[in-house]
């Protein structure tokens, strides 16, 4: 996976605009915030990529919209986001039954929210982990951690979503 | 709802068990433990759940506004005659996989091009001239540059992207892919999003 040449910068927009929506989007959950998130990750990109040196280029990108959402998180002093409800839930069903409600526990919009409700730390490494498909090493090169400390966050990430999401069986 | 927690230390490895980012070692040990411990089954099926649900959540269109506009206008001419330089023919492709507009201006050029190419032939005119006129018939070096023409617009790869125009153009997918080893396909762009983190899940059990 690793890019030997420079990309150019409409290129990166094609290839990686979507993946960085999603990243925005399953951290924040709000979708304005997002697509100012993907415009301004791609204008950092833009300049930056005239004093990239082929490396890592994942780990490069993933750095730049890392700082893009940390820098925006502070502007914005966590701006409260919208965890979808139940409104579209149970609509003239009011007593759904036991199978309806395992379903729709796997709800995106469930799985969103409890996203969400993860610390940031957590909710960060699960995102690039299972949104946008990073490896541990790439993790780590992105955010600037350990390894180890990759793994355990994705590990206690995942099991408070268990928590919140799931029934033991 | 918590479910059940137990002591194994060994449970603190089964989100990278289940990402295949253990090392040879630490395999071992899980594969062999999950061989006698149910707490742990249990945890690695609670777990593995929840990176489906995460790994299933869907992937979301970026808004046009989030891109900067970058289209291909001016190189689809070339395209469609596979004139463009090795590197950036799959770069348009991938584009018009995504882009409406671009695709739309590529149909319209390849009628465009069809007309111009299916305009009745100077050969039949002349023909008919020269047979009226009781003159020699063509000459076979002319007719063969046609007939090669005609092969060259047959061969040259063009894009054909299902559920739109039937009278678009034609690629051979195969080739294509072949050629450029990417990941291409004629999938919604959603399905090729997909293909990726599916790769990434290969290493999994
Ligand atoms: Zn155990
Ligand atoms: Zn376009």
């Amino acid at each position: 996976m690793a890019e030997e040449l420079v990309p150019d910068w409409e290129d990166v927009a094609r290839r990686y605009g979507r993946k960085i929506y999603n990243y925005a989007y399953r951290l924040t959950g709000n979708p304005d915030d997002s697509a100012d998130l993907v415009q301004e990750v791609l204008l950092r990109v833009r300049k930056g990529l005239e004093r990239y040196t082929p490396g890592s280029f994942e780990g490069w990108l993933w750095r730049i919209t890392r700082n893009v959402f940390l820098d925006d998180v502070r502007k914005r002093k966590r701006r409260p986001t919208v965890p979808l409800c139940d409104d579209d839930r149970g609509v003239g069903n009011p007593s759904p039954s036991p199978d309806e409600v395992l379903s729709s526990v796997r709800l995106s919009e469930d799985v969103q929210a409890a996203l969400l409700k993860l610390p940031i730390d957590f909710r960060e490494c699960v995102v690039l982990c299972d949104v946008v498909g990073l490896t541990y090493d790439e993790i780590s090169d992105a955010v600037d951690i350990p390894v180890g400390t990759v793994r355990s966050r994705i590990h206690r990430g995942r099991k408070m979503l268990r928590d919140m999401l799931t029934w033991p069986l | 709802m918590a479910s059940v927690t137990h002591a194994c230390a060994v449970g603190e490895l089964l989100s990278a068990y289940l990402d295949g980012e253990l090392s040879r070692d630490e395999l071992d040990t899980v594969v062999s433990h999950l061989d006698t411990c149910l707490d742990c089954i249990a945890e690695f099926h609670e777990l593995r759940q929840a990176r489906t649900m995460l790994r299933t959540l869907p992937r979301l269109e970026v808004p046009d506004r989030a891109l900067p506009d970058i289209h291909y206008g001016a190189e689809l001419s070339a395209y469609l005659d596979g004139e463009l330089p090795t590197g950036e023919q799959p770069v348009v492709f991938a584009h018009m996989a995504l882009c409406d507009r671009c695709r739309n201006e590529l149909y319209e050029l390849d009628a465009a091009r069809t007309a111009v190419r299916s305009l009745p032939r100077l050969e039949a005119l002349l023909e008919r001239r020269h047979v009226d006129q009781n003159v020699v018939p063509l000459r076979p070096k002319r007719r063969s540059w046609v007939a090669a023409s005609v092969a060259a617009a047959v061969v040259v790869a063009v894009v054909s992207f299902a559920g739109n125009e039937p009278q678009g153009p034609v690629v051979d997918l195969e080739v294509f892919s072949v050629q450029h080893g990417a990941r291409l396909s004629v999938q919604s762009p959603a399905s090729m999003f997909d293909a990726e983190l599916t790769a990434a899940d290969v290493s999994n059990p």
